[in-house]
């Protein structure tokens, strides 16, 4: 019983009664123990059940809660005898059989629930929870207690929660620089750039001009790092590889295409503007207004029509200046500005001229290049003109020389040209000769290439299968991990006090004293078995032997007296002994119910009787006060 | 948790003993946790130790950088000391130096989480408020209003700020009642979340 007892205690702690931890079996049950515990069982198993677990301190109202409570446990399917008294006047084994009962019917669901394996966002949600639950219990702090809206809570784990926006900063980042490939000896670093890295750049942590934006920078650079990495990746695995062609060459042909559709766009709009311009606006006019956006080159690189402009206007200025300024101090002076004035003129005037000559011979000298190129290219052609004639010239005078002797010359000249036509044919076989192996190398050769692009297209094919189970078992890989944190959550959130092992090895032993207890039954029941046998046997033997002897003797009785008496006293000790073993047999019978009936006085005696009767008494004594109390107050009133 | 070419080619520095050695990987650990924890020391002079002289500069400054960054990214990732030993064993780090690492991260990962929650933004923050009942009796326009007008002042923080900010409002009775009831609606759906 004290395995049973153990399983029930523990359930019972599970579901939350506050038990002692001293008590041990079901004998150290108190009533408000055994209460609070059938209150607990039920309503895990069913909702509707609304009675207090405390006992009330009145007697009628633990009347009314034994009775519900043994209602409501025939209503879930008891079968034993059950009323109030099984809760306020227990006994151990009924209690036990009660709790059992209960603890049986409580649902197992609850159990496999939790026992299933729960998503990501599942898990996310329940940390969210536990920390707003933590959150929520932390006491309130006034803001100017909390050093940048931080709580603190607790040493060893310390926690903490933010509170308020005060050390809050918007995220504003700076691009940070850090040093590449100085651990790898194997690539040259140009050496301005190692100087660089060694003695002007600063630390990661130092490159923000704010404390504040170290955080966002570092985040922000290793991101956009990865982001960058992992964007190339893709666009190579789709587009990259079956170009065939290498990184380098990829990436250069991309910065043509951007290129070129950059120039593309640009060109567009150029033309759409000016087709849009009206006829007073030209093309400087657009350009000044693009410098003009630029703010502060604009001013330094306006167009050299603006700054003729300028110019022209400053001049004007001043000599309007020179001339307010001059005009009232002296008049003699008038005339000789005239004078210079006119001068000035007359030497512009030359100036021009001279200008104007320079052009016009400028211009001829231009037209005399021009003729002079003329003249050679018509040279060139006369020279070449002149070779051909030449050429023909030579032709003619061979033929005219022949003429004489023409028809040995004609035969000379067919031998001539057969010998060339032989020739001819004599090369073109060996032409052939070495065309033939040459044709055949190349076909060779091309069907070897054809074959290698065949297999370096299947080794395209095996990459990208294999990159695509790279991904494949890499996602597997982060799937089982995500499994396998959770399970370890799941384990950890678990209460490990369920030594099952313990369990299974009771319960193993307890069927083994079970198996040995039956084995010895069986040998008690063959023994009593031929027990049974042997009586029966003698039985049947001392009636045989009875009728034999009885038979003998009252044969011999008739004629002899003292057979007489034998056989009269024969059948007084055959009477004897039956009645002898008559009472044998009631001996024992009434052994057994001597027995039976010690065991009954056993249990009843479990059953506290006498207390309970005491108990019984003091409650009906406590019920007799409190009705003739209601009673008083009822006269009073 | 995912890192960018460079930081791991610069913990794979770090790891080589030949280029850091124990004494300086000890000191360019507290240097990164410290420089993130206290933001104030951040001049050049975060490197200058006598364990570290003997190394290479740059190298220095791609180590100090990676493990920052290593730092920030392993807080913000909450990630434990097994997710970061296997990390920092890609990277053919020797086992005590991992362990080194994990005690410096593992001591300071709450520190380093709080310093990540400072970057961010929200909706201002209610702190404290002041409030007056006015009577509002009459106008130009009637004799008898007679209506009770509460004035109320919350104070607010704000991101960037270290001032409190005043929201200022007027409203009857009713319209407390309801922002009450509003007010606590929203501490139940919280409890609600808070028990999911």
């Amino acid at each position: 019983m004290e395995e049973v007892d153990n399983i029930i205690i523990h359930t019972l702690r599970e579901i939350g009664c506050g038990l002692d931890d001293d008590v041990q079996s079901l004998k150290h049950f108190s009533t408000e123990n055994i209460v609070e515990a059938t209150v607990k069982c039920l309503r895990v198993i069913g909702d509707g059940v609304n009675i207090s677990p405390a006992l009330p301190p009145g007697m009628s109202a633990r009347y009314r809660v034994g009775t519900q409570l043994a209602t409501s446990c025939q209503e879930l399917g008891f079968r034993g005898d059950i009323g109030y008294q099984t809760f306020l006047y227990s006994n151990e084994a009924d209690i036990r059989r009660v709790l059992m009962f209960l603890i049986e019917k409580m649902p197992k669901e609850a159990a496999e629930v939790a026992s299933e394996p729960m998503g990501k966002s599942a898990m996310l949600k329940r940390s969210i929870a536990a920390e707003l639950d933590r959150q929520m219990k932390s006491a309130w702090t006034p803001s100017y207690c909390k050093q940048d809206g931080l709580c603190w809570r607790g040493t060893k784990p310390r926690q903490w929660h933010r509170e308020g926006l005060i050390g809050v900063r918007r995220f504003h980042s700076c691009p940070v620089r850090t040093p590449e490939g100085v651990g790898d000896i194997t690539k040259k670093i140009p050496k301005d750039l190692k100087r660089y890295y060694d003695k002007h750049l600063q630390p990661l942590t130092s490159q923000p001009p704010q404390s504040s934006q170290v955080v966002p920078s570092v985040v922000e650079a290793n991101d956009l790092s990865v982001t960058a990495q992992q964007e190339w990746e893709a666009e190579w695995n789709q587009q990259g590889l079956p170009s065939r062609l290498s990184e380098e060459d990829y990436k250069a042909r991309k910065r043509q295409r951007l290129e070129k559709r950059i120039s593309d766009q640009l060109r567009q709009a150029i033309q759409q503007e000016t087709s849009k311009a009206t006829a007073g606006r030209d093309l400087l006019q657009v350009l000044s207004s693009f410098t003009d956006r630029g703010a502060g080159k604009g001013v330094t690189k306006g167009s050299r029509f603006t700054h003729t402009e300028k110019l022209q206007f400053a001049q004007d200025e001043e000599t309007a200046a020179q001339m307010m300024g001059e005009g009232p101090r002296v008049d003699t002076e008038e005339e000789m500005q005239r004078k210079r004035e006119e001068e000035v003129e007359q030497l512009r005037g030359q100036l021009e001229e001279v200008t104007g000559q320079l052009q016009s011979l400028d211009v001829e000298m231009k037209k005399f290049t021009a003729g002079i190129q003329q003249m050679e290219e018509k040279v060139n052609t006369e020279v070449r003109g002149r070779s051909d004639k030449e050429e023909a010239y030579k032709v003619k005078k061979r033929t005219l020389d022949l003429l004489p002797d023409a028809e040995n010359n004609i035969t000379k000249l067919q031998g001539v040209v057969d010998g060339s036509s032989q020739r001819l044919v004599n090369l073109a076989q060996q032409w052939e000769k070495h065309r033939v192996p040459l044709i055949q190398q190349y076909r060779e050769l091309k069907e070897l290439n054809a074959n290698r692009e065949s297999q370096s297209e299947k080794k395209l094919e095996e990459i990208k299968s294999l990159r695509e189970k790279m991904k494949e078992v890499a996602d597997e890989a982060r799937g089982k991990d995500d499994v396998y944190k959770q399970l370890a959550s799941e384990y950890e959130r678990m209460t490990k006090d369920v030594n099952r092992g313990a369990y299974t090895k009771r319960i193993m032993e307890i069927v083994g004293n079970i198996k040995k207890q039956k084995e010895e039954i069986d040998k008690i029941l063959i023994d009593t078995r031929d027990v049974q046998k042997e009586i029966n046997q003698l039985t049947g033997k001392l009636d045989r032997t009875f009728a034999v002897t009885d038979e003998l003797i009252f044969r011999d009785a008739k004629k002899d007296e003292a057979v007489r008496k034998a056989y009269k006293s024969l059948a007084a000790l055959h009477e004897n002994c039956e009645q002898l073993i008559k009472t044998v047999e009631e001996t024992g019978g009434i052994m057994r119910e001597i027995r039976d009936l010690e065991d009954q006085i056993e249990t009843e005696g479990a059953k506290k009787t006498t207390q309970n009767l005491d108990r019984i008494m003091g409650d009906f004594k406590q019920m007799k006060q409190e009705n003739s109390g209601i009673v008083a107050k009822l006269k009073g009133k | 948790m995912e890192l960018s070419a460079e930081v791991q080619e610069g913990l794979q520095l770090c790891g080589d003993s030949a280029q850091i050695s124990d004494s300086a990987f000890n000191f360019l650990l507290k240097a990164a946790c410290n420089t993130l924890l206290h933001g104030r020391q951040r001049d050049r002079g975060v490197l200058d130790d006598p364990s570290v002289s003997q190394s290479d500069p740059s190298v220095l400054k791609q180590v100090f950088a990676s493990l920052t960054t290593l730092f920030l990214e392993a807080a913000k990732h909450n990630a434990d000391s097994t997710n970061t030993s296997s990390l920092l064993e890609d990277s053919k780090m020797s086992p005590d130096r991992i362990e080194a690492f994990n005690n410096v991260y593992m001591s300071n990962k709450i520190e380093l989480q709080s310093v990540l929650s400072s970057t961010g933004s929200g909706f201002p923050h209610v702190v404290d408020v002041d409030w007056r009942l006015d009577y509002y009796m009459k106008n130009n326009h009637l004799d008898h209003v007679n209506e009770p007008t509460y004035l109320v002042t919350l104070k607010t923080e704000e991101p960037g700020s270290s001032q409190l900010k005043d929201v200022q409002f007027a409203c009857t009775v009713e319209q407390l009642q309801d922002m009450v009831g509003k007010l606590k609606d929203a501490c139940k759906s919280m409890e609600k979340a808070s028990q999911s």
